[in-house]
Formats: C-alpha cells, sequence, structure tokens
C-alpha cells in the first residue's frame, strides 16, 4: 500500500474513533434519561455533539482533500 | 451541570469529551458540579509508595489520572466542581486559573463563616488555625482547555484522607469540612449556590444551570438551541 493511501487511512481511522465515542456518550444519554437523570444525560448528549462535530470536520477535510487531487475527466 | 452522583470514571470520561467539544465552540465553558462515589485517585505527582496505606480490604476503587498534584479521597458528602473552560478567554495562564479556582473555593465557603486560606506554596484551600485543608484542587490543561477542578469537603468523614493514603502528599496535615467547622450538618445542595455564584463572579461567566425536569427545558436554553441549529 502506498503511504498517502496508509495516510489516508489512518485519517478515516480517526473519524471513526470519533463516531465511536459519540455512540458510546449517545448510548449512555439513552440510558440516563432511561432513568430520569436529565443533566446526566444532557451532558453526555452535549459530548456526543463534540465528537461528531469532530468527525464531520474530518470528513469534510478529507472531501477537499480528495477533491484537491482529483483530475477532471478529459472527454 | 448538576449531575448528582457519578462514578469517577464516567465523570472523567465526560470531562475529556466535553474539553473536546468546548475547544471546536460546539458548546460554550462548561461547569460539572457533582459528588463521586468512594474513590482514591492519584495525580501526576503521586508517589504511591509513600502516600498510599490502605488498610487491609478497603474495598475502593483507586484511579490513577492526568490531573497534576498528589493522590487524594473522594466520596459523598463533598461538593466536586469540573469547570470546562478555554482559558484563552480567561487569561492563558494556568498558574492564575489555579489562584481563581482557589478564590472561588474561599468565596464559596464565605456564606458559612468560614475564612478560606491559601497556604504559601501549597495548592487548596484551609482553615485557619491550626491550618485544616477543606478543598483539594488538582487541574489538567490541554489546547488551553481546563480538565479537573476542585473538591470541597461539605459533610464527610475525612479519615481516608490520613488513614487510607497521605493525600496530597502532606504528612501530619489535618483535614477538614464544613459541617465540622460549622458544627452542624450541611449538605452539597446548600453549598451548591455558592459554588455556582462563586465561579460565576471569579470567571465572569454566566452559568445557565440546565434543567433537571422531566423534558423541562431541554431544548429551550441557547445551548441546546444552537447545538439543535447545527
Amino acid at each position: 500500500m502506498s503511504e498517502r493511501l496508509e495516510a489516508v487511512a489512518q485519517a478515516y481511522d480517526v473519524i471513526a474513533a470519533e463516531l465511536e465515542r459519540a455512540l458510546a456518550h449517545v448510548r449512555v444519554a439513552a440510558e440516563h434519561y432511561r432513568n430520569e437523570l436529565v443533566p446526566r444525560g444532557a451532558a453526555h448528549a452535549w459530548a456526543a455533539h463534540g465528537h461528531l462535530l469532530a468527525a464531520r470536520e474530518r470528513l469534510e477535510a478529507q472531501a477537499r482533500d480528495h477533491a484537491a487531487h482529483s483530475v477532471a475527466d478529459a472527454d | 451541570m448538576q449531575l448528582g452522583t457519578v462514578p469517577y470514571r464516567e465523570a472523567w470520561d465526560l470531562q475529556r469529551s466535553l474539553a473536546g467539544a468546548v475547544s471546536q465552540g460546539a458548546i460554550p465553558d462548561t461547569v460539572l458540579l457533582l459528588e463521586h462515589l468512594p474513590v482514591v485517585t492519584l495525580g501526576r505527582r503521586t508517589d504511591e509508595s509513600a502516600e498510599l496505606h490502605l488498610p487491609e480490604n478497603t474495598a475502593v476503587e483507586i484511579v490513577e489520572t492526568d490531573r497534576g498534584g498528589k493522590s487524594t479521597f473522594h466520596g459523598p458528602g463533598q461538593l466536586v466542581c469540573y469547570p470546562i473552560l478555554d482559558l484563552t478567554r480567561h487569561g492563558r495562564d494556568v498558574k492564575r486559573y489555579v489562584r481563581e479556582l482557589e478564590e472561588a473555593v474561599v468565596r464559596t465557603v464565605a456564606p458559612f463563616g468560614l475564612e478560606g486560606q491559601r497556604l504559601e506554596g501549597l495548592t487548596g484551600v484551609w482553615v485557619a488555625r491550626p491550618p485544616r485543608k477543606i478543598a483539594s484542587i488538582g487541574v489538567h490543561v490541554s489546547r488551553w482547555i481546563t480538565t479537573h477542578g476542585y473538591a470541597l469537603n461539605v459533610d464527610l468523614d475525612p479519615a481516608p484522607f490520613t488513614e487510607w493514603i497521605t493525600a496530597c502528599g502532606l504528612e501530619d496535615a489535618t483535614f477538614t469540612t464544613i459541617a465540622r467547622e460549622t458544627g452542624r450538618p450541611v449538605t452539597v445542595a446548600e453549598v451548591r449556590p455558592h459554588a455556582v455564584a462563586a465561579l460565576g463572579e471569579v470567571f465572569d461567566l454566566e452559568l445557565e444551570e440546565l434543567a433537571a425536569g422531566d423534558g423541562i427545558g431541554l431544548w429551550a436554553q441557547p445551548v441546546h438551541a444552537g447545538l439543535a441549529e447545527r
């Protein structure tokens, strides 16, 4: 595998980790809301927003990078 | 956010994620107020062999953390405050931040008739004389975002600070509580509003408490509304 593709793969690993952390917080938030622990649930929901935002920014950065390296079709 | 009683590891994980959200501007400066189940935490400067001497069969969790300072004990009856602040808005000075946290504790205990004091060369808040430690402070700052904070002894048995550990690495130190100093029972709920007011004054924050009712205010508050618009 080329170094460039490995770098891209690692970038997506980081995105996956952010999404997994968001998922974990969302699951804990659901549990707390179910137990009527509202502020504790909300705190985990806010935490999930942070990870989702980070994942989205990294995904967009990958998209921009991909666009910058793509070549227009000669046709 | 008033979170009630939260296991240490959950609160730590929450802080780190919220710190990421604060650093991205997804949420504003946030303060977590809570109590922990009994736990001994070790800071980056803890000397385990000198500080840990738990009696045999003591069932207490021990957690190595990334905060500054040495070992301490947390348990119910202690108000734990974790401000997650972006220090780029509060002076970019970690020493100043710690002094301001101490000032917030001093102002929190004042309504109970207690004069909190700092001791030269030591971090935390004490009442005199002789000096008795009433609050411990340990912080972590990464990319100017703060985590960890202070633990104020409201009404708990301070024996674990000396019998289980040598808290803060201080030999012969005495630990006290607001209840012990005032000679009456004091609840964490009684102290919490004073803590919120003091943090607001010292850090110039307008703290908005997250509603705790069944669905009340979940999306009415500005932070929620901002998140919903993203």
